[in-house]
């Protein structure tokens, strides 16, 4: 456990350590408070409801990037030996590496707590609805993160880490604009598969066993074929 | 210490190293040699688990590789062709975080942190960023992370690429001083580092060892040096014709 911390801060530190975390907070925040300030000016409800949607979306464009580095760059610069030479289970290096990340986003979401602060001073919302509107972005996010490391564990070139990621959430996010196109139990995968159908759920402050079981299961796949990725050496 | 059993390593069809065989004991000094592309680093990337061999037997300190990798990574340090560092953190953190994930009990990391801070000649820069260091600082950095879970077997990778005679001196002297408490398998393409501090030679060539013998055994042959026996230079060059001929190139 000691070591899975470790690597953990690790990667905390790596982000820290260079421009790309400062980078990467105050421009998604930036961009968030604009569009919170555009929703509520626009709908004049206390409400995150819609906020957590473009939340949502952003985060697809988001998440690659913070993810493309996880294990690219520690093939490309074969800092990898070290860890995979050192006395640490391969489900040790994934798990601390998510935790790290997981972390780093956790932070993004702390941060945006403000616009409660906000629509709480001004109107009367209803905390529960926006409590587990949190929940369900995080959940979110964190699915999102873990295909975003899957790929990253794929290939060497952190472009095409962060581009293969991006196509596997277009994928999973848009798959439900194509719904029309299909009926009977095409549709109903579809409409399973797309992230968009879950979030929609928690953003209205509904917790289903459904949706938990969606990203939590979604996570662990993705886990699991980091783990077996970096097992096998896939990016060979 | 370390033994092979006909050790073999495919990548896709082409056979990196083939049927390998020795057995390296307690205490030795063993040179490793070969052209670029011989399978010098494949080899040592077998013995410390990063890679699996296609077939074969890796036993090191008695352990069968095969199923007790993490027992065998605690007692190997290693030394990369390219050092593994991070560049955006401090020598002490690096080290401190390599001390974490190799097993250093929590009380005994602070002490041998210092203790290879001393060893290495890292204490004036163990608040710098590694990615602004010198090449020669970055390679004793390399060093550092290898001995700091004072492993029984040391294996290193061309450990003095790159540096200035100064500071392969000291690199030779520190893996001189560790002689008598650590295992050591070093390979170079420095001939003369190995005469100075190698018990023991091994050659590989296109994936096979063609020689296993030790430094004054192979010395000892008639040669060009001025006391009148081979230099290394001479075996290495001598034992690569040879081959060729053998095999018709």
């Amino acid at each position: 456990m000691n070591k899975i911390l470790a690597i953990a801060s690790k990667e905390l530190s790596v982000y820290f350590k260079s421009p790309i975390a400062y980078i990467i907070l105050i421009l998604t925040i930036a961009i968030f408070n604009v569009f919170f300030f555009t929703i509520i000016d626009q709908e004049r409800e206390a409400s995150l409801k819609s906020v957590f949607q473009v939340m949502e979306f952003m985060f697809i464009f988001l998440v690659p990037i913070l993810t493309m580095r996880i294990f690219s760059e520690e093939r490309s610069t074969g800092t990898i030996e070290l860890l995979m030479t050192a006395p640490l289970s391969n489900t040790a290096i994934v798990l601390g590496k998510y935790i790290g990340v997981l972390f780093f986003f956790s932070i993004i979401i702390g941060m945006t707590f403000v616009y409660y602060g906000i629509v709480e001073y001004f109107g009367q919302p209803d905390r529960m609805t926006i409590f587990i509107g949190y929940v369900g972005i995080w959940l979110e996010g964190a699915f999102f993160l873990a295909v975003g490391m899957m790929t990253s564990s794929w290939s060497c070139n952190q472009i095409v880490s962060a581009i293969t990621s991006y196509a596997i959430l277009f994928l999973i996010y848009f798959s439900i604009s194509f719904i029309k196109y299909f009926s009977g139990p095409a549709e109903a995968v579809i409409r399973q598969m797309s992230t968009w159908t879950h979030l929609e759920n928690f953003s209205s402050g509904l917790i289903t066993v459904g949706d938990v079981v969606y990203y939590l299961s979604g996570i662990l796949v993705c886990l699991a074929l980091t783990r077996f990725s970096i097992e096998n050496r896939l990016w060979r | 210490m370390i033994i092979t059993q006909h050790v073999t390593k495919y990548f896709g069809g082409f056979p990196a190293v083939q049927d390998v065989s020795f057995e390296i004991h307690q205490g030795e000094i063993v040179g490793f040699l070969g052209q670029n592309g011989a399978g010098k680093t494949t080899l040592m990337r077998i013995l410390t688990s990063y890679l699996p061999a296609s077939s074969g037997v890796v036993l090191i300190d008695g352990e069968d590789m095969a199923g007790n990798s993490l027992s065998i990574r605690k007692k190997i340090g290693y030394l990369p062709e390219t050092p593994p560092l991070y560049t955006n953190m401090t020598v002490k953190d690096y080290l401190k975080f390599a001390a974490e994930i190799k097993d250093v009990p929590v009380k005994q990391q602070r002490h041998r942190l210092d203790k290879v801070l001393e060893e290495c000649q890292l204490v004036n820069v163990q608040g710098k960023a590694i990615g602004t260091l010198s090449k020669g600082y970055k390679q004793r950095v390399g060093i550092a992370q290898a001995i700091i879970h004072e492993p029984k077997i040391l294996i290193l990778d061309e450990p003095t690429s790159g540096l200035d005679p100064i500071q392969i001196l000291q690199v030779r002297d520190l893996i001189k001083n560790l002689r008598n408490e650590r295992t050591v398998l070093l390979s170079t393409h420095i001939l003369s580092e190995i005469e100075q501090i190698a018990q023991r030679v091994l050659i590989i060539r296109a994936g096979q060892i063609i020689v296993d013998d030790t430094l004054d055994a192979l010395l000892s042959v008639p040669g060009a040096a001025p006391d009148g026996r081979s230099t290394l230079e001479d075996v290495f060059v001598r034992c690569h014709q040879k081959s060729h001929e053998v095999s018709g190139e």
